[in-house]
């Protein structure tokens, strides 16, 4: 790789970041320090994953090419500690801000890929995260009416299973490097719809 | 608008001073969560490397092994500095020569999976080129290739890249440029250099005569190595596989005739399966050597009743006896000859057998035969072969394959100098016996399926001369076949002089290549395009998100109020 081609790849995977921080209102609050420290306690929990899974779910090394279904689900319940994680980052947050700054998470669950769709994952991992924590956000609302108790739980956990289920569909469906990463964009919008349909009559008007 | 961007320019100006922490944790969490840098798309192959060598002080051959280039067609250009890829289909003498002069980094030479599977005229053609391809100066690598799916298509790849565009319009062969998959070639292996003190072993044994001490000897020679473009490559079926099957089958042969004290003939017979005869028959060169000179009692000092050189019998209707001097009446050198033309008048009229006499020239770098070796110390020497010239290309050619053997026609010729020796060292002719009489058959028949086994074993593997020394498992072979048969087995060994070597190898002869998928540099340009595209919508995207919201907000109020 060239350093012309990391350039273009990093800005396509960090510039969303960025135009993220800077547009929406996080800037005036000052609260890059906090980011910092959400993405900190991000990194954490992502080695404790790590050691989590290195330690207990062995790599895949049946035919390759074959999708290790039961497998990939545990470890996207492994992966649900991700949440954890975001909680935690918000509970430091303290609320106020109440958006995290995480990273694109290549890697772990993901095979060979190419930089270029590596970095346009991270942007589908971008706006999934913020509708995670958004929905961890609610979650911990005092005024959460009870009726929407049940749809939050459900968006969680899809949040939570989001990546599993589109990689296996993407697997299932036979679809290229290219079709998943289409697949995985429409689930994170779909998300992302989910969650903001869900929040928006709990939020004062703008 | 314009505003807004002159914000995002501004904030990425800020952004390039950020705090050092921050600089030190993105590549952090870039190694701890990014996969290991997966090189795009590389397929690995073996290749196998042209000769090099140094024959009497003069390098024939490639001059070197590494290579790191881009690959291209002969299509092309621009050739200069490029690994150039060649199917042998297509591979023509002048484009090669082309291809080197126009300074190219390296030549790939893509040969297809089974030889046999190629037209005739191209492997005669290509057969021609091997030697010249030798002979000339080449200072870059020059690797062979065989072809697999992969493979062809890096080649098809490369060659719709290299075409030339010149018909096209100029966006077709921007896009053509930005889109072709370039290859970068690389070879894993460090520069080649040669190789000191390098053996070449020969196997001689031996069947000792009924009585006395002065019997006269028959040497049966024949070199085992094989000689090609590529010494991984050169199998060497016919040059020399069928001498030496011969030669096994004769010994097996003899071996039986000598165990019994009624058909125990009076004459030792000494078998010699010599090495290094590609290289101007060093390994026949040093036997005689050692034994004339070197030593008290040999039984090559005295008493030779004429030395049999066999070499490529292996196909074809005609046997030529090779001589140096046209043999003189009364010697057993002219008795045999006499037989030979007996045994194949009278029980093979299809064959066209002649005696081929030619000057020793040494003036010349390479000796023509191998019965020259043994006729420059004035031993009565003759060669046999289906060939009638020594500048045959067959002899030094990697297309000399297991395919092109018919093993009837080596039976055939096994037999035929089988009999003829038969009646020179029993004197079966002056003892009255038919000019047709057959006296292998039966019992004593040339075995075909023995002569097929030996010849699939010789040439299911390279046997350059560079390849075996004196622990392989080929010689090992050899040796263990020879033994079952002949007495007093064992091995001799030529090791080039330090000071003025006669013969140099070169290591590095097999390697293995990858082929990594590089894309040019205009296509970058365009992809730092569109991702500016992109990063623009998503910024407006983000700038606008309140519409989105406005939208939700007014369909849950809509909701609400149902």
């Amino acid at each position: 790789m060239t350093l012309f081609h990391f350039g273009n790849c990093f800005a396509l995977a960090y510039f969303p970041y960025f135009i993220t921080y800077k547009c929406s209102g996080l800037s005036e609050y000052s609260a890059f320090w906090r980011c910092v420290q959400a993405g900190a306690t991000y990194v954490l929990v992502q080695l404790g994953k790590m050691l989590f899974l290195a330690t207990f779910f062995p790599t895949w090394e049946g035919p390759s090419g074959g999708y290790d279904l039961v497998g990939e689900f545990l470890r996207a319940t492994v992966d649900a500690a991700d949440l954890g994680g975001l909680q935690l980052a918000l509970g430091r947050g303290g609320g106020a801000g109440g958006t995290s700054h995480p990273r694109g998470r290549p890697g772990l669950g993901q095979r060979r890929a190419p930089h270029v769709p590596m970095g346009l994952d991270s942007n589908i991992s971008l706006a999934r995260h913020v509708a995670a924590a958004a929905l961890l956000w609610a979650s911990g609302r005092h005024d959460l009416p009870p009726r929407l108790r049940l749809p939050l739980g459900g968006l969680l956990a899809a949040a939570a299973y989001e990546g599993f289920l589109t990689g296996w569909a993407g697997q299932a469906l036979g679809l290229g490097p290219w079709g998943a990463l289409g697949l995985r964009a429409l689930g994170a919008a779909a998300l992302g719809l989910g969650a903001l349909r869900l929040l928006v009559p709990l939020l004062p008007p703008p | 608008m314009l505003e807004e961007a002159g914000e995002v320019l501004e904030s990425v100006l800020k952004a390039s001073c950020l705090p050092l922490s921050f600089l030190l944790f993105v590549p952090a969490v870039l190694l701890l969560l990014g996969p290991p840098p997966a090189a795009e798309a590389a397929h690995e192959f073996t290749v196998y490397r042209m000769q090099q060598y140094e024959l009497g002080g003069q390098p024939y051959g490639t001059r070197s092994a590494v290579l790191n280039t881009e690959a291209r067609t002969v299509e092309a250009d621009v050739l200069s500095r490029r690994c150039v890829m060649m199917r042998l289909v297509d591979f023509s003498y002048e484009q090669y020569q082309k291809a080197l002069r126009q300074s190219a980094g390296a030549v790939v030479i893509i040969l297809p999976r089974s030889i046999s599977s190629v037209p005739q005229d191209v492997v005669r053609q290509f057969m021609e080129i091997e030697p010249e391809m030798l002979a000339m100066e080449t200072i870059v690598p020059v690797y062979f290739a065989v072809e697999d799916e992969e493979l062809l298509s890096i080649y098809e790849q490369t060659r719709a890249a290299s075409a030339s565009q010149g018909s096209a319009s100029a966006a077709e062969v921007l896009l053509h440029t930005a889109t072709a998959n370039g290859f970068q070639m690389v070879t894993s292996g460090v520069q080649s250099k040669a190789i000191n003190d390098w053996l070449i072993p020969s196997v001689e044994g031996r069947l000792t005569g009924l009585g006395g001490e002065d019997l006269p000897t028959v040497v049966i020679v024949a070199h085992y190595d094989s000689f090609g473009v590529a010494p991984w490559l050169s199998h060497g079926a016919d040059s020399n596989g069928s001498g030496i099957s011969v030669l096994l089958e004769l010994a097996r042969l003899f071996s039986r005739l000598y165990t019994y004290r009624r058909t125990h003939a009076g004459y030792n017979l000494l078998f010699f399966a010599s090495g290094g005869g590609k290289f101007n028959y060093q390994g026949t060169k040093r036997w005689l050597e050692d034994n004339l000179d070197h030593t008290d009692s040999s039984l090559l000092q005295d008493n030779v009743a004429f030395v049999l050189c066999l070499d490529t019998l292996g196909r074809g209707n005609s046997l030529h006896l090779h001589v140096s001097k046209p043999p003189k009446e009364g010697t057993l050198q002219h008795a045999f000859l006499r037989e030979l033309e007996m045994v194949v008048a009278g029980q093979f009229p299809e064959v066209k057998f002649s005696m081929v006499h030619k000057k020793i020239n040494l003036a010349e770098d390479m000796l023509a035969w191998e019965h020259e070796r043994f006729a420059i110390r004035r031993l009565p020497a003759f060669t046999i072969s289906h060939l009638e010239s020594h500048r045959d290309s067959l002899r030094n050619s990697i297309m000399d394959r297991r395919a092109r053997i018919d093993t009837k026609a080596l039976t055939r010729n096994t037999r035929i100098i089988a009999e003829a020796l038969t009646r020179v060292i029993y004197n079966l002719t002056d003892k009255g016996a038919p000019a047709d009489l057959q006296i292998f058959t039966d019992q004593m028949q040339i075995q075909q399926e023995q002569l097929e086994s030996v010849m699939d074993w010789l040439s299911s593997q390279p046997r350059a001369a560079q390849l075996i020394d004196k622990d392989s498992t080929f010689l090992n072979t050899l040796e263990y076949y020879m033994g079952r048969y002949l007495k007093d087995v064992k091995q001799h060994h030529v090791k080039a002089d330090k000071r003025d070597p006669e013969f140099v190898f070169y290591d590095q002869l097999k390697q293995v290549m990858n082929a990594y998928r590089v894309k040019p540099a205009i296509f970058d340009l365009l992809l730092a395009v569109c991702i500016a595209a992109y990063l623009g919508v998503a910024y407006v995207a983000v700038q606008h998100f309140g519409l989105l919201y406005k939208m939700i907000q007014r369909l849950s109020l809509k909701t609400k109020q149902q």
